[in-house]
């Protein structure tokens, strides 16, 4: 049977599992794959694992336990060796790489930010700082105008959203920046026009939470601010 | 503004309401070891693929468009009662969404500011998280998996 995989840690993390469950139904149990230095906290794989809501969430509590108690270097979900033994070697062979990272992320934790603005409010923002879009804006109401009017307005618009999308996720992060430790941005969609992680000192957490908020006020009542953690450090190992 | 924190390791384990918002990362992020298999995550990861294919298409072109003529630039006109399938359409698609308590104070704060300009297909519209495009969602039903 092989061998999922939820974390790793210093030896000297004092991976308490009790009271935790692992992924599967039922769940699996939890045990530890030990060498010198590193432990991983593992279980069997179930076979059939998917991505269900409650394996999900095993995976994430499992996870965050153990960030409570120290340096935690997360796994993606799903992670499958083919055995304990082989998770043993590649302890051993990554030994300096994942020491190095947990001595990075000792007593750090993620939050993860998403921003969104309110649509009609970013297209009235864009009607009003355009005249072009104002122009074709008018054409093309109450159904009149062409055809290319409409997906002239229409590009018009989009281009013009996402790039102030981009510049005000820019100037968020940039001043969030100076709470956290580190900060990667990734790809947006939807209703988001940001969606970034900050690796946050956990002393630090509620001066960054404050920053956060700050921004939120800043910003207004037309824009979402979801901000969530802390979290295992998943972005930044 | 609208702001949300979900504390978790200090209360003990995650509410099953805030894994929305992290299953990007869980799925996505984290530790890999290269010579290890991941198990299959059909119809998950696509999610994050096609909001972007849909950005540039002309069906976001045409939609941005209708959403501008609709704005109500100035008070007291009315929206084309022609969009109200449209909105419809939204309302129940996006319904899902709205499990993200998150949206909801700014929608609501933002709908009263359109009280008594609107007929009444504007209900419907009000009650749909107002930013939730097309490519929203799908990121919503997707992430329904």
């Amino acid at each position: 049977m092989s061998t999922y995989v939820y974390a790793i840690t210093d030896a000297t993390h004092p991976v308490r599992l009790d009271g935790l469950r692992g992924v599967g139904d039922p769940p699996s149990p939890l045990r530890t794959v030990r060498t010198g230095t590193l432990t991983a906290v593992v279980s069997d794989a179930p076979p059939g694992l998917r991505a269900k809501r409650r394996d999900v969430m095993a995976h994430q509590n499992v996870l965050e336990s153990l960030m409570a108690d120290g340096a935690t270097l997360p796994m993606r979900f799903g992670l499958l060796g083919p055995d304990d033994e082989r998770v043993a070697d590649v302890l051993d062979r990554e030994e300096q790489a994942y020491r190095q990272r947990l001595a990075e992320l000792d007593g750090h934790v993620e939050y993860h930010l998403k921003a969104g603005r309110d649509e009609e409010d970013m297209l009235r923002a864009v009607l009003a700082d355009s005249e072009q879009a104002r122009e074709l804006n008018e054409r093309t109401r109450d159904g009149s105008g062409t055809h290319e009017d409409r997906v002239a307005l229409g590009e018009l618009v989009s281009r013009e959203v996402v790039a102030r999308g981009e510049r005000e996720a820019e100037e968020i992060v940039t001043r969030l920046d100076g709470s956290a430790t580190r900060s990667t941005v990734s790809g947006v969609g939807g209703n988001h026009f940001l969606n970034a992680s900050f690796l946050v000192p956990a002393e630090r957490t509620d001066a960054f939470v404050q920053a956060v908020q700050a921004e939120a006020d800043r910003c207004g009542n037309a824009y979402d601010f979801t901000l969530t953690g802390p979290l295992p450090p998943y972005s930044f190992v | 503004m609208t702001l949300v924190q979900q504390s978790n390791a200090t209360t003990g384990g995650s509410g099953s309401g805030n894994l929305y918002d992290v299953l990007e990362l869980i799925l996505d992020r984290g530790l890999v070891i290269d010579a290890f298999v991941r198990v299959s995550l059909v119809g998950i990861e696509i999610l994050k693929i096609d909001v972007r294919v849909v950005v540039a298409s002309v069906d976001t072109y045409l939609r941005f468009a209708e959403a501008c003529n609709r704005l109500d630039l100035e008070s007291g006109r009315k929206a084309p009662t022609q969009l109200t399938d449209i909105v419809g359409e939204m309302t129940e698609s996006g319904a899902k969404g709205k499990s993200k308590g998150a949206l909801s104070g700014a929608v609501e704060a933002f709908t009263d500011t359109l009280q008594g300009k609107r007929d009444e297909s504007e209900e419907e519209a009000g009650k749909r998280p107002a930013r939730k495009s097309t490519a929203g969602r799908q990121t919503a039903r997707k992430r329904e998996e």
